[in-house]
């Protein structure tokens, strides 16, 4: 089992009415009455030092993504943010996943910055292509959400085709088309780097990611128990598809939170994580499904977007503490606590990838390096061993073990 | 009930028609609710005319606006309808997403227009007076922001009209929604005032005083960048104004056609 350090990046300041006050934590929420860029400065050093920290705790990756107009995640660019932690680090991989490919004209722009921060990293990129919620792509970036996941497609067969071609080539797309693609540079990883497909459930999308051999990363927020379902249709697709079962096709997000008893964790973890579910993960019913979004064919099989059947869950409720741990939303208590529940998602999901958020809601920096560290140190070893037999290819090699990093270089003594 | 035939266009396209009535010739192009099958807006017209009122690409079949990319093929397509059915100099008369479809018709090819009557039609945008987004809403509510009471009444409500199954029923709407969003997301202003200028028709433009959706004030904006164009805004009505107030769109549009379709 691999364990990967996820980021949100939420601003921790939202006020306190804010659910009652503000219709949407996305999409319409007043930056410039809410946001405050010099809390903000604070905000992104610290986050920006905890997956530093992450590294030296020895995660395997370190994960940030990609959102538009959002309270809860302050990256709408995922590539600025990897690009300051390949300076910064050496040996973790750079999960990146977002570009959701369909917002970017030509998409030829994300192969050229994720070649460059595979470049930069010494090969320690991990591609993450997401079409995009609803409200990131229609909403926030005005992409039509009737042609959206057509012009995802192309982009995505774009920027492949871009990092496997060995000459320039025309590419004359249905919503792109060059007559000279080329980019400069090309990824170290050859031909390009492991993809892997950030998404909900859509039937569609599983077909294309198994067929591809792409990773499916699922994204809830709702924990391991919610999610077995949609895991458990996941593996029945690659079983009709035909592929081989591997635990390392897919990747689940988790919270965590480690603490020496379960009512310490109860002490540490309460509040962040009833910031994010009742403060941050506060969305409007308008902007969660827009016609189009999710296909006809989804629909007729009752399928819906992972952020829609989200909203529902949420809306209009209170979560409470024990409402977070009985469903399983945040795993967290003592370290045997988080082992069993942990080996309990592994038996019920088999996934390889676990993509954790120690740092949830308004988690202080200093609870956040010491769940980081408690879980790296008192978690992870446990759990290490879990589908070792398995093979994974969705997974960076270590292409440049010769390359020397250069440390940074400082200041001259006088 | 109306009768009902498909239609093969040049292209290789299908396109179902409904027909109703007798009289001079009417075409009704259909607004965000697609036709239903007791329509009262088709049957009040087929009192006196006969109505000619093909289906909106995408509202049977999502897959049949794959290659019907923008306004513009759009336009193209209902010029292909009306070479296929023989029609030309035709009456049109739109509703909503039909009267923009009319609007560009009439643009695009303006010999093939000669009256037309757009009702609550959008395809123009004012910063200072915007449409509202039709869309920043579960599309099942829709109907919230489109009837003066917030929902449908009269036949429309009639729920005959809609399949029994509740899946089909749903689908149904979010073909047609997908179909709306498709050719004016986000904002819908393709590029109608640059063509409007073309539109030679005798043209009526007809707004619900009360529209949420399409503020009023767009009646003067169509029936200005129209030549001659004449616009009505009629009181205590909202964007389903020719459902809401059939009786005096009927007679709006027998008035606006009636001393000229005689002489035709």
């Amino acid at each position: 089992m691999k364990f990967h350090w996820f980021h949100l990046m939420p601003y921790p300041y939202l006020p306190e009415d804010f659910k009652e006050k503000y219709k949407s934590v996305w999409v319409d929420p007043p930056a410039a009455e809410l946001y405050d860029p010099v809390k903000g400065h604070q905000v992104y050093n610290d986050y920006l030092d905890q997956l530093e920290f992450a590294e030296q705790m020895g995660f395997d990756g370190i994960c940030v993504n990609e959102h538009h107009q959002n309270g809860y995640g302050l990256m709408p660019s995922p590539n600025l943010m990897a690009a300051a932690l390949a300076r910064r680090t050496s040996k973790a991989k750079l999960v990146v996943l977002g570009n959701s490919v369909a917002l970017y004209d030509p998409p030829t722009r994300v192969a050229e910055e994720m070649a460059m921060l595979d470049v930069m990293s010494g090969g320690r990129l991990v591609a993450g292509f997401p079409v995009g919620t609803a409200m990131d792509t229609a909403y926030c970036y005005g992409a039509n959400p009737a042609t959206l996941r057509e012009k995802y497609r192309e982009g995505v067969e774009l920027i492949l085709r871009a990092w496997k071609e060995r000459r320039p080539f025309s590419f004359n797309g249905k919503y792109t088309q060059l007559r000279y693609v080329n980019p400069w540079p090309t990824p170290i990883q050859n031909p390009h780097p492991p993809i892997w497909i950030p998404g909900g459930s859509s039937i569609e999308t599983w077909e294309w990611v198994i067929k591809n051999d792409f990773l499916f990363a699922y994204l809830t927020y709702f924990g391991y128990m919610a999610g077995t379902t949609v895991i458990d249709h996941f593996w029945e697709t690659v079983d009709r598809l035909g592929a081989d079962f591997n635990p390392n096709r897919a990747a689940f997000l988790q919270f965590v939170g480690v603490a020496d008893t379960d009512a310490e964790a109860e002490r540490l973890y309460s509040e962040p994580a009833q910031y994010f579910y009742n403060r941050c993960f506060h969305l409007d019913p308008a902007f969660v499904a827009p016609p189009g979004y999710s296909s006809i064919a989804s629909m007729r099989k009752g399928v819906q977007s992972t952020v829609r059947e989200s909203a529902q869950k949420v809306q209009g409720k209170h979560l409470s503490w024990k409402d977070i741990i009985d469903s399983g939303c945040v795993v967290a208590g003592s370290p045997q606590t988080v082992i069993d529940r942990l080996n309990d998602m592994a038996d019920r999901m088999k996934v390889g990838h676990v993509m954790l958020l120690l740092h949830f809601g308004n988690m202080s920096h200093e609870t956040t390096l010491y769940n980081t560290q408690r879980f790296a140190q008192d978690v992870m070893p446990k759990l290490r061993h879990r589908f070792s037999e398995y093979e994974d290819r969705w997974w960076p090699k270590d292409t440049l073990p010769q390359l020397q990093r250069p440390a940074p270089i400082g200041v001259a003594a006088e | 009930m109306f009768e009902s035939e498909t239609l093969k266009l040049s292209g290789g396209r299908k396109v179902q028609v409904y027909r109703a009535g007798k009289g001079p010739a009417v075409v009704w192009l259909h607004g965000p609710h697609g036709i239903r099958k007791n329509d009262p807006v088709i049957a009040a017209l087929a009192e006196r005319y006969a109505v000619i009122a093909p289906v909106s690409p995408g509202f049977n079949d999502i897959e049949e606006i794959d290659d019907i990319r923008d306004v513009h093929d759009l336009a193209l397509h209902y010029d292909d309808i009306f070479e296929a059915l023989g029609l030309d100099g035709i009456t049109l008369v739109g509703h909503s997403y039909g009267g923009m479809i009319a609007a560009e018709l009439a643009a695009h090819v303006p010999k093939r227009v000669k009256r037309l009557v757009l009702i609550s039609p959008f395809g123009l945008w004012r910063d200072d007076h915007p449409v509202a987004d039709l869309f920043a809403r579960p599309y099942m509510t829709i109907d919230t922001i489109l009837w003066k009471d917030g929902k449908p009444s009269g036949p429309m409500a009639d729920p005959a009209n809609f399949p029994n199954d509740p899946m089909e029923k749903a689908v149904g709407i979010v073909q047609g929604m997908t179909t709306v969003a498709k050719y004016i997301w986000p904002i819908p202003d393709k590029g109608l005032r640059r063509r409007l200028h073309r539109v030679s028709a005798d043209t009526l433009v007809i707004f619900g005083e009360k529209d949420a959706f399409v503020p009023a004030l767009y009646a003067e904006e169509f029936s200005k960048a129209i030549r001659g164009a004449r616009n009505v805004v009629v009181p205590d009505a909202a964007h389903m104004v020719p459902y809401e107030k059939t009786d005096e769109v009927m007679r709006l549009i027998a008035q606006q056609l009636d001393g000229t379709t005689r002489a035709a």
